[in-house]
């Protein structure tokens, strides 16, 4: 597959200076986990892919914290993602990848780019107390304090880069406020760009997918922190003798949303479908055997089926060659488009 | 890096929760901001967009402050909602577009809330045509309301009460105030951004402008449908 | 209560008063909208007070409501004000507030209302309707010839600034672009006798459906008059909008549909092997599809013949009134079509307390280059932009422009199995939202069709007061 230089330059520009050019240069820490999907009754009505119309679906998730620190912050306000693959009947596989934030911060890859090379992690800064005063006398929360061991951060650049950019603003004043999750299964996770389902009737339609949480989004207590590694271990446990399912659900786009734009989310008035239910049954060992191959998996949100296609949002298609780029370069097991052939669709 | 976290550093951090601070706040600080960037007043009701979801389902929550606060007073409101029952069910029935209707004594206020959908407009006027001498009957008990009965007489002017008594309904997502406030001052909405920390503030100053309102366009269960489409599916007849 | 019902009305005084074009059309060839700027008011009044008494050689006589018989004038001068061209004449802020909100905030603020976003957006408008504030007057022109138009644009320009012009013209047979036959069906007003609508056989409409003071269709219901009288009795209100219309992609969508269908396993309940003779002369399948497509989709064959009492064929023999006729459960004529969304007529409505109050008068004319939707070039898109200039006419542009078309012609409340759909023929459309439902006969269902885009999009226009000859006396006199 050929790379743009654009894609290459912003999979290259992510990387961290505390990341790892072996690792994952976002969502750098994380776990994998096993289950399956079971469609609802009406899903074949708007989607006939394959997962929507096969009783049962074997999938392979994986979970992690957004930053590309190779330092594990489990407890420190941060998006998180969940990569699902659906194992089809024909032997295929289709992702489905998602995260804690609705809505994005660019609209287009060369916004993007300017979006990462302004909101670079930059040396922490402890905010004066005088300057916090001034701040509170002017209504303006002061930015928290760094965490004990912050020293670099990427906050300081996105609000920023938000200040001057009005399309990146509801990403970057929801991404400070998100906090961390109890779990990664109390989380709800959105897949954010538009896709396109057809029905079993032949019918197009230009949806977005969230992930639900059934057993409830909760966030950590940030006056009380649990410590920098708990969401493995409270995943394995969970998993140990439980179950934990997560809702699929699909918003419908009406005239006059946005199709090609991630930064705007869909009001969550939409028409909303309820295709299926993921049950997750099984956490990563905390083996090498297990850390590899979950650690060395490569998702691609482009890996689709017939029956659900991208939308034309341009951060969309990029993210194509991103993946699969990174993937090289962290010399993980290839996905489909990581192969080095040139099979562009 | 050095370690910032001295007391006084700890001590500004909790001053938002100590009592002298938050009245120093309450008292000079917000409304010196008050003065100094006064907010307008934001428009009542559910915004106009071509979404079809959008226009169905929509809310009105109508509070409208009574004359005679008094238990003689609301039990007048109370009455004035209680004789009129056959009107008003059958003038909703005729109306057509609404899912659901109650009236509440709340506070010094007879509140109106229901979901209804289309437009607006449409809505109240529809209504008053079918019930007008009920708006009548429940407006008499209404602060600054009288000039406007009989209400089929007054129908642009009582849409208009209706909307300006509607509560404010804030945006779903938060950074959308900004344009709602640049709207509102004439300002273009695609001009030069704000600077997103100061949204808290805007707030602030807007719950001052508007001190009662909807939080957010609410919840449905089954949103995009409208009142006829779900009897229809019901097989109980539009 | 209904203190304004009168019960016998003075009709031909009303109509020596009220502007013509309002209570019957002027049925010319061409026509020209002059948007003015009141750039020296005291020039203006005295336009205005000499266009009221019956003009004068430098300046046009304002055309009155009354039958010309046999008189036919060379020309027809009329006039509508916006908001801001009442203030710019100088009206009282005490008179401009007993005028309705949605015209004191003029067109451009109510856009979303009336769909007029994206493309449509207020903001893409070409001059001179990217300046609202500066459109006081719109000014019309109707005639035959051309020479007709300029004598009386260049007496115009002589009091007011011509900030736009726009030219229109019929295109021969009662035809709009996409082809249809229009300007059909009108509402038909108690006392005023219209030719045209004389056996129309609809529920009369009271005269405040359409002119200020008078009983409105509802019951107790009566719209404010603008304060005082003499400037807000007969007067009556103007959407003018300026519909660029895609005839080219209207076509292509057709042929489209088309082919959609030929494949459609249910293609045979629509139409039936050979019936496609008996839908139009010299039809294929192919052609007679497409004509089935745009007759459900407006609600009229091109040709006029409507669709609800004759669904098999746009010939009829014998044939059928063009204006006589109900929509009920059983229709073959689709709820969600142009016509039946427009006037629900005496249909089942959702909002039933609606029926028959939502009435329009329309007025229009065509502009732009020709396009022949029987003989174009599917090779070379012919994207020119031509449309309409179109008057929707009504006693409150709330009550019934806008209601139309934000309640009926897009989101389609009036009908559940419609209601999340815009209109087919000009609603805010997308590819990839649209749908419109055809009609099977024998109640065999319905088949969807899917990804039209918005054929028609707003270009220009403004809400506009159409004062009677009085009130154009009172505003020459402030
Ligand atoms: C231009 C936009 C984006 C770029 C360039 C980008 C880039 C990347 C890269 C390079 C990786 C590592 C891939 C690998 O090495 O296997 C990654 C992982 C990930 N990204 Fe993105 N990303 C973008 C937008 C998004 C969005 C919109 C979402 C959420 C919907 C998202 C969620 C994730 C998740 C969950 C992972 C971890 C996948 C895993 O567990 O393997 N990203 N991203
Ligand atoms: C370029 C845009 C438009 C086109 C091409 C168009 C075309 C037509 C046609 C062909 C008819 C049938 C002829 C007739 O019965 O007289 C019609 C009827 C009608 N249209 Fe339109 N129209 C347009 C815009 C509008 C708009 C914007 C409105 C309303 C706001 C409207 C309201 C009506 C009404 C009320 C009828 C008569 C329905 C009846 O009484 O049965 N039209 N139109």
């Amino acid at each position: 597959m050929h790379y743009s230089d654009l894609a290459k330059r912003i999979v290259d520009e992510l990387l961290r200076p505390d990341g790892s050019d072996k690792l994952r240069p976002v969502h750098t820490i994380g776990i994998g986990a096993t289950g399956y999907f079971e469609p609802s009754e009406v899903a074949p009505q708007y989607c006939k892919a394959d997962h929507f119309i096969t009783p049962r679906t074997k999938a392979t998730l994986r979970f992690s914290n957004g930053s590309g620190s190779k330092t594990q912050h489990d407890d420190w306000s941060d998006v998180r993602g969940m990569a699902t693959r659906f194992h089809l009947s024909d032997g295929t596989d289709t992702d489905l990848i998602m995260m804690t934030l609705p809505e994005f911060f660019a609209r287009t890859p060369e916004e993007f780019l300017e979006f990462t090379l302004a909101a670079k992690p930059t040396e922490v800064h402890w905010v004066s107390p005088w300057k916090k005063i001034w701040q509170m006398l002017h209504l303006i929360p002061p930015q928290p304090d760094p965490y004990p061991d912050e020293e670099i951060s990427p906050n300081e650049g996105a609000i920023k880069f938000a200040n001057e950019n009005r399309y990146s603003q509801l990403a970057v004043f929801q991404a400070a406020a998100i906090g961390a999750p109890v779990s990664y299964l109390r989380a709800a996770y959105h897949a954010v760009h538009t896709f396109v389902v057809t029905g079993e009737d032949e019918v197009e339609r230009w949806v977005r997918f969230t992930w639900q949480p059934i057993d409830g989004v909760k966030n950590e207590n940030p006056l009380d922190p649990p410590g920098a590694d708990y969401l493995q271990g409270r995943l394995r446990d969970r998993l140990a003798d439980h179950t934990s399912r997560f809702t699929l659900m699909m918003q419908i786009g009406e005239v006059g949303d946005a199709f090609d734009d991630s930064t705007k989310p869909w009001p969550p008035h939409r028409q909303r479908v309820m295709m299926g239910t993921l049950t997750l049954d099984h956490a990563a060992e905390d083996t090498k055997a297990q850390d590899d191959y979950f650690e060395k998996l490569s998702f691609n949100p482009m890996l689709l089926t017939p029956g659900i296609r991208a939308s034309e949002d341009p951060v969309l298609h990029i993210r194509k060659e991103a993946y699969a780029y990174s993937s090289g370069k962290r010399d993980a097991t290839p996905c489909p488009f990581s192969g080095g052939a040139e099979d562009d669709q | 890096m050095t370690n910032k976290d001295t007391w006084f550093n700890r001590y500004v951090n909790s001053l938002p929760t100590r009592g002298w601070f938050k009245l120093l706040s309450r008292y000079v600080v917000v409304p010196y901001w008050i003065w100094r960037d006064p907010k307008p007043k934001l428009p009542g009701g559910p915004r106009e967009s071509p979404q079809p979801s959008e226009n169905t389902q929509r809310m009105m929550n109508l509070i409208m402050p009574l004359k005679d606060p008094s238990p003689m007073g609301r039990a007048m409101a109370a009455m004035a909602i209680a004789q009129n029952v056959d009107e008003i069910f059958s003038g909703l029935d005729n109306v057509g577009t609404v899912h659901t209707a109650r009236f509440l004594i709340l506070g010094d206020n007879l509140c109106m809330i229901s979901v209804y959908d289309g437009d607006f407009s449409n809505y109240i006027r529809d209504f008053i045509e079918t019930i007008g001498s009920v708006f009548d009957a429940v407006i008499s008990q209404i602060k600054g309301a009288e000039h406007m009965i009989p209400t089929c007489d007054h129908v642009e002017e009582f849409i208009e009460w209706v909307h300006d008594h509607d509560l404010f309904q804030a945006p779903d997502f938060p950074t959308d105030l900004f344009a709602l406030q640049d709207a509102a001052k004439g300002l273009p909405t695609d001009g030069p951004a704000h600077e997103i920390m100061t949204l808290p503030r805007d707030l602030i100053l807007q719950l001052h402008a508007n001190p009662n309102l909807s939080l957010g366009g609410g919840y449905r269960s089954y949103p995009g449908y409208s009142a006829a489409q779900v009897r229809d599916k019901f097989g109980v007849g539009w | 209560m209904n203190k304004q019902v009168k019960k016998d009305v003075d009709i031909d005084a009303i109509e020596r008063d009220v502007q013509g074009n309002i209570l019957r059309s002027y049925s010319r060839h061409l026509v020209r909208h002059l948007m003015l700027e009141v750039t020296n008011v005291a020039a203006a009044r005295r336009f205005l007070g000499v266009a009221a008494n019956g003009g004068s050689e430098a300046v046009p006589a304002i055309t009155p409501g009354s039958d010309w018989g046999k008189a036919k004038p060379p020309s027809n001068f009329n006039i509508g004000l916006t908001f801001e061209g009442l203030k710019a004449l100088g009206v009282s802020r005490r008179t401009l507030q007993t005028f309705p909100v949605e015209f004191s905030q003029g067109m451009t603020k109510r856009a979303m209302k009336i769909g007029d976003f994206g493309d449509s957006a207020p903001d893409k408008w070409p001059a001179p309707f990217d300046t609202p504030e500066k459109v006081h007057i719109v000014a019309s022109i109707h005639a035959d010839e051309e020479g007709q138009l300029d004598k009386v644009e260049a007496q115009v320009a002589k009091a007011f600034t011509v900030l736009g012009v726009r030219d229109g013209r019929g295109l021969g047979r009662g035809k709009v672009f996409f082809g249809y036959k229009d300007s059909i069906s009108q509402p038909r007003f108690k006392w005023v006798k219209d030719r045209t609508q004389a056996t129309a056989d609809e529920p009369l409409d009271p005269l405040g459906t359409i002119l200020l003071g008078y009983p409105t269709s509802m019951e107790d219901m009566s719209f404010r008059v603008p304060y005082p009288d003499a400037l807000g009795l007969n007067g009556s209100f103007n959407a003018f909008r300026i519909l660029a219309q895609a005839s080219y992609d209207y076509e292509i969508y057709l042929d489209e549909a088309a082919d959609f269908l030929l494949k459609h396993k249910d293609v045979d309940l629509l139409l039936p092997p050979g019936a496609e003779k008996k839908v139009g002369k010299g039809l294929d399948r192919h052609a007679a599809l497409r004509e089935i497509v745009a007759a459900q989709m407006c609600g009229r064959w091109r040709n006029g013949t409507p669709y609800e009492t004759s669904p098999d064929t746009m010939d009829p023999d014998p044939d059928v009134s063009p204006t006589n006729f109900d929509y009920s459960a059983q229709s073959r004529c689709p709820a969600g079509a142009h016509m039946r969304r427009a006037n629900p007529r005496g249909g089942h409505i959702v909002q039933r307390i609606a029926t028959y109050t939502r009435r329009l008068v329309r007025r229009g004319m065509s502009y732009g280059p020709d396009f022949d939707p029987d003989d174009f070039d599917r090779k070379n898109p012919d994207r020119r932009e031509r449309g309409l200039l179109g008057n929707f006419l009504c006693a409150n542009l709330g009550a019934q422009f806008e209601a139309v078309m934000c309640d009926w012609l897009n989101v389609g409340l009036q009908t559940p199995s419609i209601t999340g759909t815009n209109d087919p023929l000009l609603g805010a459309n997308t590819a990839e939202t649209s749908r419109f439902d055809l009609t099977l006969p024998d109640n065999a269902g319905t088949i969807s069709i899917y990804g039209f885009p918005r054929f028609v999009t707003a270009r220009g226009g403004a809400y506009t007061f159409l004062p009677s000859l009085t009130a154009i006396r009172y505003l020459s006199e402030l």
